[in-house]
């Protein structure tokens, strides 16, 4: 079963990719897809351009018939595992053996794997139904789907995987699709910009993924889990030995291996891709941008927890960074107009919190909030692209507003969406799904031990609040700000893209009291099994119980009165941001360039690695290598033809001059040479 | 006991057939005039099939010796004879429809081509200086009046009297040298030179006589510095010459040289070894840069075939049994491939006038897609491009030069190949990508045939390479 | 005493002045047709030479074979350039250029 949930996407991808696409139809008729493509040049993101898709329906429907299938044998692997399911390992085929490498490819199936397929094949599958409509009008629709479906298969392959390396090959796999499908629309400057930037920042995580892995296999001989997993505590204590300098071993091989969790998992300082990616179609930032591959960091660091239990002062750098993420994203998230952007640092910020929760080693708290963060973030998104396509593309929040009486079922879904991300909720009592686990972190930060972390969650859960509610107010509240003749277009989406939007409000709502039990309530010891490793003196989930009332009520506190400030600022009166801006104008400038990260890293590494690259090319390759390689030789070779050809002069008795030179030549030659017998 | 027996004539039968038969063929043309040049050529090819056909019918195995060791029948020689004659009969079979429009059929031209043959065999079977000779001379003399076949052209005559004063130029240094040899080694024989050599070794007489021998050969094969006649006769002679020109001599004068070098000079390998490792060197190098700056196709073919016999002869250079197999299947890619251009390039006619300028192929693939492919992929395949058959050819003599430890030589050669992978590529540049020229009338069957024939073993050797390799194997083993 | 070193060294001048002769002569094929004989006339003293010192008759063999085949080769070379004349109304060796390149 296990084995048709990994391979139904790729067979899908395969298919409608190879068969569905145009480039294949049209191979040989090249002048006619060139024409269609210089028309593809979208001006905003949903432009309903007069060349639609006129390629038969059925590639869409086969990847998501596919992923549909996928995702339903995903929940009864899920509840298997709820009535006390088995670990198991299914060995599919051998695949790298060199030396003492060896890597089978391999499924591994526990908890922590059952709850990523459930979380990756639902909102897949959801998304890809939500396509259907929402990318209804794009002439490379085919294209589109294959891309998500090799997208699902990719993160699949990384969340069944039973040894580094097969995770990695998911890792990189997700990272391809995402640069595929951030880049979907190729026609656009900004989105190849930032799909590039989404790759090239991947790739510094990644480095320290690889040497991760590297170091592991040094350490262990090995990169299989179960050999990795049960040798964990041999290297305790240890050291290596690097640049002079003794270092702990696990300490270090776990910081190489959160740097790729911090990059894929967009984490402060490799976080800048993020919302750039939002250049991709809105479902792709649904799927990758927000449920799925952003968490894939979280995961690893789960997985990797008999690893990471024994690195505490690893896991404080965890808490440290996951903490100063979730609290940088949410003040960014406060001043930005875009409505996808403020999505996009909202999951940063979320991101954040689940590291916190990985640091403090509450991981099934952590794994808990990927999993309602998958339902509530997916429905923003979704949310947020029905609001898109009913004002035909516009994405500015200070073009919106009073939006609400024209697509009453959106507005809905993303307030359950707003309540779930906020954690509306009575402590004890319970809540949506955010609550459930997002307090549950809060409080973990506390138990752990880590003031610091607890007290930037609270301020990052009064900023999620206001600027949860300030994308509400401005979108679907208040006298409109949006042209009449946008307005007037403006209509509620199909059916087909509700659907989704139900099931994951749904899930949005009961996801958090409904598994509460499971992940981290009584059942969790028996639900997690050996999927979870925790140390016998990591009491992290009892010191929860224990915490101050006030703790217990910190992130509510804090909800309320960032829905208060909010509804001061957006409804009661408007013109305080403003005035607020203009007052703080450094602050908010500060704010709105995102801690001017961009401009930060610009200066240090993209231009400098401009200018080395700059005398590379013109200097190194263009002079040295041009000069002297290609250009070099073909001008010689020019001129050594003219002058070979003018050898041919066409007289006979030169003719027999260059056969005498020859002869005398090789004469010569022996004759001084000498003749050796 | 007869004569013929005790000469052991019966080896040279096949040689004797062809001469009788170019000769009865001489008498029909001149007597019987009902007879049209077409019969005679007909005629000639299938003469020429039928004697290839004997030739391998009465190949069995081992090697049979005829008058006094003079001639010699092994695996190597029937190898090579059989596809000198088959280039010989498909390009009498392609220049038919051409002579004809030319004005230029006549009766002495194919039994020209079938006594051309005849000396080819004997110089692939050469077991003695004076049958080398005369081999030599049976294949040049008709190749010289060939060459002149066109007689009312002032560039077919020029290139004839060209071709006739190297060549007999060359001829005189080959003999020079052969008189060194048989004077400090007392045989014309191979072998009692290579017994003698086996006791002397080197000596100086012996080294000069080898290197105006080398000289008379590399003037055959056109290596450089000995080449400068091909560009000039190549474009002079009727086309079907030409074709002709590049496939069957060749054959028979690489298979001579390397029967020469390994046979009698096996004991001074290490002194023709330089001598080859230069004019296969010096020929790469200038065919690949000298064609780049061609606009007659023709030239651009004798250019080509010059670097050809440079690669083929990286094989010879190797001395070794892998060098000689290398050499035997590059010289069988090259005849395919030849003669599968020579069908194109005599497919260029456009109004009934045979044009031969590269330029007239521009766009060619939009007028005709199936003669623009074949031109294509042989080009690809002459460039060496993998899985083409020319791809393998090269493979096998470098990897033969590495073998031996000649790394320079087949570093040069890979170098010299991607030169020369230039104007290959420009061709068919040319043919898919430039702006269409007129149309062409359209190719005859028979060329057509020759040209899909061709372009089949071009893409199809990666398939049946194996047979083939197994029998250049033989071939070469039959030498050592 | 004659010997064999002056029977080559004779031989060797024949053969340098034939060869001399092919690429000196600008004026007239014809004498490059001599020099050509004059080639192999010192190769023929060679072969002789070398039979008769090495009591050998296979040289002279060589030789007999040498002088057939290079009559027959000037009656074409001639024919050749009957039909180049009768082309282009001369025989001069500079004038053979129309071909090059």
């Amino acid at each position: 079963m296990v084995q048709a949930i990994l391979f139904l996407p790729l067979i899908g991808a395969v298919i409608a990719g190879l068969f569905g696409t145009k480039a294949f139809k049209q191979l040989g008729t090249d002048d006619e897809v060139y024409a269609d493509h210089a028309h593809n040049a979208p001006s905003v993101e949903h432009s309903h351009d007069q060349h639609g898709y006129n390629g038969p329906p059925w590639p869409m429907y086969l990847t998501t018939g596919l992923l549909c299938i996928g995702a339903v044998l995903s929940w009864i692997i899920f509840f298997g595992f709820l009535q006390g399911g088995h670990d198991g390992e299914i060995e599919l085929l051998p695949w790298i053996t060199s030396g003492s490498l060896k890597a089978a490819w391999s499924i591994r199936l526990d908890a922590l794997t059952a709850v990523m397929l459930v979380v990756v094949n639902t909102v897949s599958a959801l998304v890809h139904v939500y396509s259907l409509g929402y990318m209804s009008h794009d002439e490379s629709q085919p294209r589109f789907f294959a891309y998500l479906s090799l997208f699902t298969f990719a993160m699949l392959a990384l969340v069944t995987a039973n040894n580094l390396i097969q995770m990695f090959f998911g890792w990189e796999g997700v990272g391809l699709a995402s640069y595929l499908l951030i880049g979907f629309w190729y026609t656009r400057e900004s989105a190849n910009a930032a799909a590039i930037k989404a790759f090239v920042v991947n790739r510094v995580g990644d480095f320290g993924f690889a040497l991760g892995i590297f170091g592991v296999f040094m350490v262990y001989g090995s990169v299989e889990f179960p050999v990795i997993f049960a040798h964990a505590p041999d290297a305790v204590g240890k050291t290596i030995h690097f640049l002079g300098h003794d270092w702990d071993t696990l300490t270090t091989l776990c910081l190489l291996l959160f740097m790729g969790a911090m990059g894929k998992s967009a984490q402060f300082l490799l976080h800048t891709w993020l919302p750039d990616a939002m250049e991709g179609p809105t479902p792709v930032s649904a799927l990758i941008h927000a449920a799925t591959m952003v968490t894939a960091g979280v995961f690893l660091v789960a997985r990797l927890s008999p690893l990471f239990e024994l690195a505490p002062h690893a896991r404080e750098v965890v808490t440290i960074v996951g903490a100063i993420t979730a609290f940088f994203a949410a003040t960014v998230g406060l001043v930005q107009n875009d409505i996808k952007r403020v999505i996009a640092y909202s999951t940063c910020s979320q991101l954040g919190y689940m590291f916190v929760a990985m640091g403090v080693g509450a991981y099934g708290v952590g794994i808990f909030h990927l999993f309602t963060h998958a339902f509530f973030k997916a429905l923003l998104f979704l949310g947020a692209g029905s609001v898109i396509h009913a004002m035909s593309g516009e994405q500015d929040m200070r073009k919106m507003g009073g939006l609400g009486p024209y697509v009453r079922i959106t507005q809905a879904v993303m307030l359950i969406g707003t309540f779930s991300l906020t954690g509306v909720g009575i402590p004890g009592i319970g809540g949506f799904a955010g609550f459930h686990s997002k307090d549950a972190i809060i409080e973990a930060s506390y138990a752990g031990g880590s003031t610091f972390a607890f007290a930037l969650l609270v301020i990052a859960a009064l900023c999620t609040s206001f600027y949860s509610w300030r994308l509400a107010f401005m979108t679907f509240s208040g006298p409109t700000r949006a042209d009449k003749e946008v307005l007037d277009h403006a209509h509620e989406s199909p059916p087909v893209m509700l659907v989704p939007l139900y099931v994951l409000a749904a899930g949005a709502i009961i996801a958090g009291f409904a598994f509460q039990h499971w992940f981290m309530g009584e059942g969790q010891a028996e639900f997690w099994g050996a999927a979870i490793y925790r140390s016998p003196d990591n009491h992290i989930l009892t010191q929860m119980e224990s915490v101050p009332l006030l703790v217990k009520w910190s992130a509510t506190i804090a909800m309320l009165a960032g829905l208060g400030l909010a509804w001061l600022f957006y409804i009661r009166d408007t013109s305080l941001p403003k005035a607020l801006a203009a007052v703080n104008q450094p602050a908010y400038q500060f704010l709105l360039n995102k801690w001017y990260f961009d401009e930060l890293y610009d200066f240090i590494f993209v231009r400098p690695a401009k200018w080395i690259g700059r005398v590379f090319w013109k200097g190194g390759d263009g002079a040295v290598i041009d000069g002297l390689g290609p250009d070099g030789v073909s001008a010689a070779i020019s001129g050594v033809t003219a002058q070979a050809v003018k050898l041919q002069t066409g007289y006979v008795y030169h003719y027999a001059f260059a056969m005498l030179i020859g002869v005398a030549a090789i004469i010569s030659w022996f004759s001084f040479g000498g003749i050796h017998p | 006991m007869s004569i013929f027996q005790q000469l052991g004539a019966a080896a040279a039968l096949p040689e004797i057939l062809l001469a009788i038969m170019a000769m009865v063929l001489l008498l029909e043309g001149v007597f019987v005039t009902a007879h049209t040049p077409n019969t005679i050529r007909w005629g000639a090819i299938a003469s020429m099939v039928a004697v290839a056909g004997l030739v391998i019918w009465k190949s069995g195995s081992g090697s049979v010796e005829a008058f006094g060791g003079a001639f010699v029948a092994d695996g190597f020689a029937r190898l090579m004879k059989v596809l000198a004659l088959l280039g010989g009969a498909v390009t009498l079979a392609m220049s038919g429809k051409y002579l004809a429009r030319t004005r230029m059929d006549s009766e002495e031209y194919p039994v020209l081509i079938m006594l051309a043959s005849v000396g080819m065999m004997v110089m692939i079977s050469a077991g003695d200086l004076i049958s080398l000779y005369v081999g030599l001379e049976l294949q040049s003399l008709p190749l010289y009046v060939i060459a002149a076949i066109n007689r009312d052209n002032a560039k077919s005559s020029e290139a004839g009297l060209k071709y006739f004063v190297l060549g007999a130029l060359s001829s005189g240094m080959l003999l020079y040298g052969a008189s060194l040899v048989y004077g400090f080694t007392g045989h014309t024989d191979f072998a009692g030179i290579s017994a003698a050599l086996a006791k002397t070794g080197a000596t100086p007489g012996v080294v000069f006589g080898l290197v105006f021998i080398i000289t008379g050969l590399a003037f055959k094969v056109s290596a450089v510095p000995f080449h400068m006649w091909t560009p000039d006769v190549y474009e002079g002679a009727p086309t079907p010459v030409t074709a002709f020109f590049a496939a069957a001599p060749k054959i028979a004068a690489i298979a001579l040289f390397a029967r020469v070098m390994v046979g009698p000079f096996a004991g001074v390998t290490h002194s023709w070894q330089q001598v080859v490792i230069f004019i296969s060197i010096a020929s790469m190098a200038f065919g690949a840069v000298a064609a780049i700056g061609q606009s007659n196709i023709k030239r651009l073919m004798a250019y080509s075939s010059i670097a050809n016999m440079g690669f083929a002869l990286v094989g010879l250079a190797a001395g070794t049994v892998e060098g000689v197999e290398g050499l035997i299947v590059y010289m069988l890619i090259y005849l395919a491939t030849t003669l599968g251009t020579f069908a194109c390039i005599m497919a260029m006619r456009r109004k009934g006038i045979y044009v031969e300028q590269i330029s007239d192929l521009a766009g060619l693939s939009r007028n005709d897609k199936g003669l623009a492919f074949v031109l294509a992929m042989l080009m690809f395949s002459m460039a060496g491009i993998p899985p083409l058959a020319g791809f393998f050819g090269k493979l096998f003599v470098f990897l033969a030069a590495v073998k031996a430890g000649l790394y320079v030589l087949a570093v040069l050669g890979v170098v010299a190949s991607v030169i020369g992978a230039y104007y290959y590529l420009r061709i068919v540049k040319l043919i898919y990508f430039d702006e269409a020229a007129e149309k062409f009338d359209g190719a005859d069957m028979e060329l057509a045939i020759v040209a899909y024939a061709s372009l089949a073993f071009v893409l199809g050797f990666i398939v049946f390479a194996q047979p083939l390799v197994n029998l250049a194997s033989a071939a070469a083993k039959s030498l050592f | 005493m004659i010997g064999l070193t002056h029977y080559l060294t004779v031989a060797a001048i024949l053969f340098t002045i034939g060869i001399f002769g092919i690429f000196l002569n600008r004026k007239n094929v014809i004498v490059i047709m001599m020099s050509i004989e004059l080639i192999l006339l010192s190769v023929n003293i060679n072969l002789v030479a070398f039979s008769f010192y090495l009591h050998d008759l296979t040289g002279q063999v060589f030789a007999l074979l040498i002088l057939t085949v290079a009559a027959g080769e000037a009656a074409i070379g001639l024919a050749i350039l009957v039909t180049y004349f009768r082309n282009r109304g001369t025989i001069a060796v500079e004038d053979i250029n129309m071909m090059k390149g």
